[in-house]
């Protein structure tokens, strides 16, 4: 049995590409049927995201999978596959792993480290679940993936910091007011950055968001395109500025509209209550030294950019340390596929014990009473599970591949495991004998 | 005795060291579970000496030191297990374990002496003490206050910002410990006046307690700095990096008063 990735992502595929592969429009549970019903694979789970389609497989011949995947995905879609293949990537076992792996700790991401992509695998891998597509071994690799999501996000600095202006100004807030509820939000101006920024804040539960601007209609056209947000008058500024604590400046004033002194006086009767002041109009709507204040922190577009960049740039710099983690990850479930490797070897001796048993018992079946037939039949199949108990135990406790492999010949030699075993007495026999399940636990058979 | 619980102080302050500056979980579990081991032996510590003696062990600066570090642990320990924030645990340790060293090495003979039996005396140290420990406490978050204050001004976010609590959690946290500190204060010293006033006067010792030794002006001094910072600074706008300041001024002070002073300069605390 081998893992196979077949998929496209935004390093491979243009947005209008990876638009017309997007498998969730349909339904996840809809596409795996579709998939299972062409019995290509034994397992699939599929990762459906705007930037990225990708398909999981466990499959016993990957060139035969790989085939019927791009068929799968082509059909599904309707895409013609010379239009699609220069942009599909596959790979198989470990890469597939390493990819996954990857992409779950937000490695593969556009923003490298954003957190909702590990949500993302987790939501394909829950809807292969209900679809009863995902098995033994890829929800072992799934699992192990959500476990690299964790590790990366709660070990390394991968995820820190916000590398979006908006973003930025929310983390700043609140690394300054702690909460957001309860917090008040001025915005001077109606245009679309200070809208945008606003919606970002609301969003974090503040309290009350206010929008002033020269000319009252366009100030209630934005609070009504924010939603539960208030309009005011110009005249008001000074009392809202007072009851502030986020203020966001956005106007296309070409002179500064709020001067040191004018801060300083309002600042006077808050007691110095902190004041954040983003300003994000180009040109500049605060007086740069009213940032000297005690109590005002001010940042413009420009610092929140910078932010940006420092956060951005460290990010990267922890992609080694996650990367390793992956490494580490990759060398653990590698290890769990080569234990896996034994099971056929495991699978056949069964069978083998099992078939030698029945053979002697149909020859016995004649000479037996039929209340003692019963008895016989239950006595030889417990010496044979006992038999066998230990060895299965030990085979399956290697992890090593050369060592499964050597035991895994030795024993095909030994017990003559694929050949037809002699004196067999039902040709039904025979042939159960050659088809080796490998994915089937010998106790379940 | 003492020497168990600087041990494990010790191994929890290397681990809040690491935590900080990793920030791995098993580090910040680690480290909380050396000082909750470091305080329970050290409760063993106390609860024992207080077997021996029958009181709490505070009647001289050694053991008072030994019971106020006691007093710390538990006030940050509350503290952290009440915010989830293990960032203060940094700070806080090498308070700890620069004072537990005194205990640890330079042992005091517990005695305590005739003329301080009574209930009175008990609550007159045992609520100084706690006050100094709400002090310490809030001269740390002060300290952290600054240090977040100033990155968040240079705009430049390096260390500690993105480890450090918001600005105005530490502030909050800052207004509860002084005013905690406060109450225990005005508490500790008005039962000092009152044991003061009934004590026995051949003691040359009571003979000396008035605003003239400097065990107590300074102790006064205190009381009226953290009044201020209690009451007024806020409403003159002395809020945030200014109330910072004078939370580690005013536990600067109450250092000096509970190490140097008690140990060479009163006349009237020297038990």
């Amino acid at each position: 049995m081998h893992l196979l990735l077949v998929g496209i992502s935004h390093r491979t595929a243009p947005v209008e590409l990876r638009e017309r592969l997007d498998f969730q429009a349909r339904g996840i549970e809809n596409a795996l049927a579709t998939l299972g019903d062409r019995h290509a694979t034994s397992e699939a789970v599929i990762v459906s995201t705007c930037n990225r389609a990708e398909l999981y497989a466990a499959c016993e011949d990957v060139n035969a999978g790989r085939a019927a995947i791009a068929d799968f995905i082509s059909d599904y879609h309707g895409i013609e596959r010379s239009a699609m293949l220069p942009h599909v990537y596959d790979v198989t076992d470990l890469e597939a792993a390493r990819h996954l792996f990857r992409v779950a700790a937000g490695l593969d991401s556009l923003v490298v480290g954003e957190p909702q992509i590990l949500g993302q695998v987790k939501d394909a891998h829950t809807a292969a679940a209900s679809a009863r597509t995902a098995g033994t071994f890829l929800n072992r690799l799934f699992h192990a993936s959500f476990a690299v999501g964790k590790r990366v996000r709660t070990e390394t600095g991968l995820g820190a910091g916000a590398v979006s202006v908006s973003f930025a100004a929310v983390s700043l807030s609140k690394k300054i007011f702690g909460d957001l509820k309860g917090r008040n939000v001025l915005v001077i101006g109606a245009g679309e950055m200070g809208k945008l920024t606003a919606l970002h804040m609301k969003s974090q539960g503040v309290h009350q968001v206010t929008i002033v601007s020269r000319t009252i209609a366009h100030a209630a056209r934005t609070a009504e395109a924010i939603g539960g947000a208030s309009a005011a008058p110009w005249e008001e500024l000074d009392t809202l500025l007072g009851a502030a604590d986020i203020v966001i400046t956005a106007t296309g004033a070409a002179t500064a509209i709020l001067t040191k002194a004018h801060l300083e006086a309002v600042m006077h009767p808050r007691r110095n209550r902190p004041l954040f002041i983003i300003d994000i109009a180009m040109p500049r709507d605060v007086e740069a030294a009213a940032g000297d204040i005690e109590q005002v922190f001010l940042y413009n577009i420009d610092d929140l950019q910078a932010t940006v960049r420092e956060n951005l740039a460290r990010r990267a710099s922890e992609v080694s340390r996650a990367e390793s983690i992956v490494n580490e990850e990759v060398e653990k479930f590698g290890q769990w596929l080569s234990s896996r490797g034994a099971i056929p070897t495991v699978v056949a001796l069964r069978q083998r014990f099992e078939s030698i048993r029945k053979a002697e018992l149909e020859r016995l079946a004649s000479a037996l009473p039929p209340d003692t037939r019963g008895r016989v039949d239950d006595i030889t199949r417990l010496i044979v599970e006992k038999l066998l108990l230990t060895p299965t135990e030990q085979l399956k406790s290697v992890t090593d591949p050369e060592t499964v492999g050597t035991y895994a010949e030795a024993l095909t030699r030994l017990f003559n495991l694929d050949q037809k075993p002699p004196d067999t007495s039902t040709p039904r026999d025979a042939t159960d004998d050659h088809r080796v399940e490998p994915f089937i636990r010998p106790g379940s058979r | 005795m003492n020497a168990i619980p600087l041990v494990l102080y010790v191994a929890a302050l290397v681990a809040y060291m690491l935590h900080f500056a990793r920030r791995q979980p098993d580090v910040g579990r680690a480290a909380t579970t050396f000082l909750v081991a470091g305080a329970l032996a050290h409760t063993f510590v106390v609860g024992m000496q207080t077997m021996e003696v029958r009181h709490v062990p505070v009647t001289n600066a050694s053991s008072a030191i030994s019971t106020f570090v006691l007093l710390l642990v538990l006030a940050y320990l509350f503290t952290e297990m009440s915010t989830e924030e293990r960032a203060m645990g940094a700070f806080i340790l090498p308070l700890v374990v620069a004072l537990q060293l005194i205990p640890a090495l330079h042992p005091l003979p517990e005695e305590r002496a005739e003329v301080l039996q009574g209930p009175l005396f008990g609550i007159h140290v045992s609520s100084l003490l706690f006050a100094y420990a709400s002090f310490a406490l809030a001269c740390v978050i002060g300290i952290i206050y600054v240090l977040q204050f100033k990155e968040l001004k240079a705009k430049h976010f390096g260390f500690f910002y993105s480890r450090l609590p918001a600005l105005d959690v530490l502030d909050t946290m800052n207004q509860r410990a002084t005013f905690v500190g406060w109450v225990c204060l005005t508490i500790g010293l008005v039962v000092g006046f009152i044991w003061a006033g009934q004590a026995p006067g051949d003691d040359p010792r009571v003979q000396a307690m008035s605003l003239q030794d400097p065990k107590i002006f300074v102790a006064v001094l205190c009381w009226l700095l953290y009044s201020f910072e209690v009451f007024a600074a806020r409403r003159i706008g002395w809020g945030g990096r200014r109330a910072a300041y004078l939370s580690a001024v005013g536990f600067a002070i109450v250092l000096l008063n509970f190490l140097p002073i008690s140990y060479f300069l009163t006349k009237s605390h020297n038990f």
